[in-house]
């Protein structure tokens, strides 16, 4: 697995202001993974992803795609990326296939565009003007218009908000099926839900720094509790005993109560996503 | 098709379909009927300031709404991720708001031919035309990256019409002197109206034509240079 993108020590200070928005950070995209870029608002994670698409420069730092430095790619980039923005990004008077077969023009290698509005359930409703779509149908839209060129690296920000969630589903599984073909996938979110179904690895953003980057399910192990909560019923109320997890196959009192008690649940002291972003970012997920 | 024809054919879609090419046109269309009820002469005297209205304000006001109104529908920021270089993007919008300036100048001439015989050289009024409509679109590139909205990029348009296209109109109908003129020449209204007179007159001050050509192209260039093209970029980051 290659590594496409490569962001080392990387710094922005915007001329309004005093300090760095953006102060040193440093990760890896690997080929071929979803990397979720976790944050509260304003920790500059977006700021990072308008850095990757080139949409912001005069920043600090390298960062390499695919093993050439990002400032000297020429506009032949954009053919390889697909970027699907938070806010709708359509000319609201087109139709929606007006505004797919527009974007779509500018591509030398284009996706189907009726298969890939069927699949989000927009093709039906193709010859109406976008600004006559509700918010979610925009969404979907968006994500549509960042397939349009099969992109080989795919930026998603916020890419569910807004959406219900079987539409979300639909989403998450395209950009699952997406990754399991070989693309790549830098997401930022702060929808925690998201970051569990579809993350390989997570960097978490606060004031412009990296201050965790690793896989969610280390994350849950390195936050979690290693114990084992039972809830059973005694003498018509709910009961609990906490277990060690450590060495859980030997502790008699743990078998003891499975076989004497009429057990209602069982879970391990692993922590959830929100709880780990909580912790590391010491901001409530909104 | 090439990027740049695409993006020139979707500014057009665009301007057809939010409804500003036939609201051009229907103006247009009041011009003609004006022109009904005046002689030759009259006729032949205000065409130059109609059709320098049209190149002119029209380009900034085209511009600065057509900008505003794709900051908030969020598609500036989509078009800079596209496979195309910045330059052809802002080429297609210069491109576009050119139409209403060639099309005021269309009808404006035909009008004075078909109703009172005037004839005047037409490819160089075209050439006047597109000279100092590409300045005013520049100008109007300007203004819009340097305004939050529509109404503040109105403010600075009014700011400049009083600076710079009031005393052009003021010399226009005649309410100072001709001897000012080269030091009017310094504003790119003047300049513009300048080359638009001369070609529907057909009476040209060599030196003031030439002076005007070079100013806008000169004044065209370095806009775009220094001014537009590095904060257009910058100000679709930052929507």
């Amino acid at each position: 697995m290659g590594t496409a993108f490569s962001v080392k020590d990387l710094r922005l200070k915007y001329p309004s202001s005093s300090e760095d928005v953006i102060r040193g950070i440093s990760f890896d995209v690997l080929e071929g993974e979803i990397f979720g870029l976790l944050g509260p608002s304003g920790a500059g994670k977006s700021t990072t992803q308008k850095i990757l698409v080139r949409l912001l420069e005069g920043y600090g730092g390298g960062i390499e795609y695919f093993g050439k430095s990002l400032k000297s790619m020429d506009n032949s980039f954009y053919e390889e990326i697909g970027v699907g923005f938070e806010v709708p990004v359509h000319f609201s008077k087109l139709t929606a296939l007006e505004n797919m077969r527009f974007f779509s023009g500018f591509y030398k290698k284009t996706a189907d565009i009726q298969e890939l509005m069927e699949r989000v359930g927009l093709w039906e409703y193709r010859d109406i003007k976008v600004g006559e779509y509700s918010k979610g149908m925009k969404v979907r839209l968006n994500f549509v218009r960042a397939m349009l060129n099969n992109p080989r690296v795919l930026f998603l920000d916020e890419v569910t908000n807004g959406l219900d969630p079987k539409n979300a589903r639909i989403i998450k599984d395209m950009i699952a099926e997406y990754r399991d073909k070989g693309g790549t996938v830098f997401l930022t979110t702060h929808l925690m839900n998201d970051v569990e179904q579809l993350c390989d690895r997570v960097a978490f953003c606060v004031d412009g720094r990296l201050v965790e980057t690793s896989t969610p399910r280390d994350l849950k192990l390195k936050y979690g509790k290693r114990e084992v909560k039972v809830e059973y019923r005694e003498n018509g109320t709910i009961a609990s005993a906490v277990f060690p997890l450590d060495r859980i196959g030997f502790n008699d009192e743990f078998h003891e109560l499975l076989r004497a008690k009429e057990v209602e649940t069982i879970h391990s002291g692993e922590t959830s996503m929100e709880e780990i972003f909580i912790i590391v970012t010491g901001v409530e997920v909104r | 098709m090439s990027s740049l024809t695409r993006l020139i054919a979707g500014e057009l879609k665009r301007l057809a379909r939010y409804k500003i090419l036939p609201v051009s046109l229907v103006t247009a269309v009041l011009w003609i009927v004006l022109f009904l009820f005046l002689s030759a002469k009259e006729a032949s005297e205000i065409a130059p300031l109609l059709i320098f209205v049209d190149t002119a304000m029209m380009s900034i006001l085209l511009l600065g709404a057509s900008h505003h109104l794709e900051k908030q529908e969020g598609t500036i920021r989509t078009m800079m991720v596209l496979p195309v270089p910045l330059g052809q993007i802002l080429a297609a919008k210069t491109a576009a708001s050119m139409v209403l300036a060639v099309e005021s100048a269309v009808v404006t001439s035909a009008a004075l031919f078909f109703i009172h015989g005037v004839t005047l050289n037409y490819a160089l009024l075209l050439l006047f035309v597109a000279i100092a409509g590409v300045a005013h679109a520049a100008i109007g590139f300007v203004f819009s990256l340097r305004s939050r909205d529509f109404t503040s990029m109105l403010g600075l348009l009014m700011v400049y019409m009083f600076l710079f296209t009031m005393p052009s109109i003021l010399f226009i109908l005649g309410a100072i002197d001709a001897k000012y003129e080269w030091l009017l020449m310094i504003s790119p209204s003047h300049s513009a109206s300048n080359l638009i007179s001369s070609a529907v007159s057909g009476e040209f001050n060599i030196a003031m034509t030439i002076t005007g050509c070079v100013y806008l192209t000169i004044l065209t260039a370095a806009l775009f240079k220094f001014a537009v093209y590095p904060r257009f970029r910058d100000n679709a980051a930052r929507e």
